[in-house]
């Protein structure tokens, strides 16, 4: 039970997160995506700090909190704006946004 | 004698523990064993409470409505939840046609593991606490998160209009009032510096002139209030109950539940209902504690379980007595009043601790409190014109 | 040799049940994603997506970051998957249009092989790096309330700071971002 197989957990989550970005043309999903892959880097920071030759540094968990919180704005601002894309081009398809002027 | 009581259910777990190991049963059984002791009491003893608050909550309300309540199938009709539980097992189980089979048949589920996850952290007496956990407050809010997916699922996997419509106001009312809650709870913890369910009640130490309970102070009292009208709204009950109001979307995102899973919905509810008033006795009734050193003798989880079933009572209380609240209105009143002055609240107990807790901090956290609670109840106060009332009367 | 194994999983610092405590929630946390990412339905996606946040916190807990694990409970499972669920449920797709879940023009070829891609350089990384390789644990690495405290109020004190004034910011903009112009 070392920390490689905490990372390579951590590697497949992300992977996975990447995958789902990339491939699905819905708005929300690749949010999901996104979300996915910030757990994953989370996961990372407290495996690190786990076998840490320090850990009452508490230095993972700290800037794994950290990136909880700011995570939780990001959706909250990212979900804002997909729904005011939906208002106005009635459409959460990424690829049908491609035009700079509203 | 007091002494044996109070050490009754640690004496007993070791006494079945010091049987089992007589026999030779190897150390990961016996820790097996003393866990599922402690679980399968806690869930017990809540499940017991339970059917007597069914039938109790029927009785209470029926005789402030001026009638009896049920009285037919037992002494007083204190058997009426064999009854019920008889009838609700033997019912037919129906599910839509067009619903999401897999999540309409876990949303039970998921809403009732939540609630009987947090009666793990509560201390029940004083030594009686089934989890030590250094983060209790944070664990009780962390797993009542659960709640909220389990009412979106109940909801959404009816595909019905009117279970959606009802299950995105119940979330929206639980996380509205989910914020107010934790800042109160909060405040306690400051106070006592700790997180731990138990170290908040020791901190609400032997008693003096007034027990030495959060209540009993300024920014206590006003902190117990908010807890308390967010822990009628978290758990939906009347007057915040629109959720499952029967005149206002059906039955809500219970709508397409019947049989054993809406009695599980139901079970879960009152289960969180009584998690969460043991939640509030520990944080500002003092949980364990006796009033007077006098009455010391009586156990402490005696003193527990009394406090319990009084708030839980008076929750019936406020269900008899008060309407229900529109959604706009419910929704104004946490945002606009409780969610600021839970902060105040938070800014009075620092007060009162700088001040040195004595009877200057005493009128600086009422001052800061009284000048809070003021300015923010103009926002809701109407002007009446009281005229003379005018009866007419049929010919 | 059945007590072999036993001993062989005794002799692990993490103890017998410790492993399963770990890889428990690790096997339900991928599954999830995988579920999550190539699933047909949104709402269940959206589920799926929960689920897997549910068993990060639990592996956070298992990992003995206990408040970490709580607060992402708090955060992940109350917060940010209600608010995806709201959101799907605020933008229901027309019936004219393409389904909610289409892939992308490409298919789902490009995000696989990209991912998978970037999965073997991931692992070679892992498995190659001298830092990743003998490590064994602390056994009481611990994060105790209190300790977490004294960090946040004493050396993080400028980062606590600047996530409440991010928070607020982010508050005020998606509220303005969202609501209607009547």
């Amino acid at each position: 039970m070392n920390l490689q197989i905490f990372l390579a957990i951590s590697a497949v989550l992300f992977a996975t997160g990447l995958a789902a970005v990339l491939s699905r043309a819905n708005a929300i999903l690749v949010l999901i995506g996104i979300e996915l892959m910030l757990g994953a880097a989370n996961l990372n920071f407290v495996a690190f700090w786990k076998f840490s030759p320090s850990p009452s540094d508490l230095t993972g968990v700290m800037f794994a909190l950290f990136s909880i919180a700011v995570a939780a704005a990001e959706v909250a601002v990212g979900l804002a704006i997909i729904i005011l894309v939906h208002r106005r081009m009635n459409t959460v398809d990424v690829d049908d946004a491609d035009e700079l002027k509203g | 004698m007091s002494e044996f009581l109070e050490t009754a259910p640690v004496w007993l777990k070791d006494w079945v523990l010091g049987l089992l190991a007589g026999f030779g049963v190897p150390g990961w059984i016996l820790d097996l064993v003393a866990a599922g002791m402690v679980v399968g009491t806690c869930i017990g003893i809540f499940l017991g409470l339970f059917a007597l608050m069914s039938v109790m909550e029927r009785k209470i309300l029926a005789r402030c409505q001026n009638r009896y309540g049920p009285n037919r199938v037992g002494p007083f009709g204190l058997f009426q939840p064999v009854a019920d539980g008889i009838k609700m097992i033997t019912k037919e189980d129906i599910v839509p046609a067009a619903a999401d089979r897999v999540v309409h048949f876990l949303a039970p589920v998921v809403m009732m593991v939540p609630a009987l996850l947090v009666l793990a952290i509560l201390p029940y007496g004083r030594d009686l606490v089934p989890v030590q956990l250094d983060a209790g407050i944070l664990y009780f809010f962390a797993v009542g998160a659960g709640t909220e997916v389990a009412v979106f699922m109940a909801g959404w996997s009816s595909n019905n209009k009117y279970s959606v419509i009802g299950a995105m106001r119940a979330i929206a009312q639980m996380i509205s009032y989910e914020m107010p809650l934790v800042i109160a709870a909060l405040t306690a913890a400051m106070v006592s510096g700790s997180l731990a369910p138990q170290a908040i009640v020791e901190a609400q130490g032997p008693a003096g002139f007034l027990p030495g309970w959060y209540v009993f102070t300024p920014w206590g009292f006003v902190a117990a209030l908010i807890f308390y009208t967010c822990a009628l709204a978290e758990s939906n009950r009347c007057p915040f109950d629109l959720p499952e109001g029967e005149s206002e979307l059906v039955a809500g995102h219970l709508t397409e539940y019947s049989g054993f899973k809406y009695a599980t919905f139901f079970m879960a509810e009152y289960i969180g209902m009584f998690a969460i008033c043991g939640l509030f006795v520990t944080l500002f009734l003092g949980g364990w504690q006796a009033p007077l050193p006098a009455l010391g003798f009586v156990p402490s989880w005696v003193w527990f379980f009394a406090k319990v079933c009084a708030v839980a009572g008076s929750m019936v209380w406020v269900r008899a007595t008060l309407p229900r609240l529109r959604i706009d209105h419910m929704l104004g009143f946490a945002w606009k009043f409780l969610l600021p002055m839970g902060f105040v609240t938070f800014l009075a107990a620092a007060c009162w601790h700088y001040a040195g807790r004595g009877p200057a901090g005493w009128l600086a956290s009422l001052a800061i409190v009284g000048a809070a609670y003021v300015a923010l109840s103009a926002n809701f106060s109407r002007r009446f014109s009281l005229e003379r009332r005018v009866y007419q009367f049929s010919e | 040799m059945i007590q072999n194994i036993l001993n062989e999983l005794a002799a692990d610092p993490w103890g017998v049940a410790g492993k399963w405590f770990a890889l428990a929630p690790a096997a339900v946390l991928l599954l999830a994603a995988a579920a999550a990412v190539v699933a047909r339905n949104l709402v269940r996606a959206a589920l799926a997506l929960t689920l897997s946040f549910m068993a990060l916190g639990v592996l956070f807990i298992s990992l003995g970051a206990e408040f970490l694990g709580f607060v992402q409970l708090m955060v992940y499972v109350g917060a940010v998957a209600m608010l995806i669920v709201f959101a799907i449920l605020l933008t229901r797709p027309d019936r004219l249009r393409r389904t909610a879940t289409a892939l992308r023009g490409a298919g789902p070829a490009a995000g696989v092989v990209i991912g998978l891609v970037t999965l073997g350089g991931l692992l070679g990384v892992i498995s190659t790096s001298p830092l990743a390789a003998g490590t064994k644990c602390a056994p009481a690495a611990t994060a105790p309330v209190a300790r977490i405290g004294e960090v946040l109020m004493g050396s993080h004190v400028a980062a606590l700071l600047a996530v409440g004034v991010l928070l607020t910011a982010a508050l005020v903009g998606a509220a303005i971002l969202a609501i209607e112009d009547k």
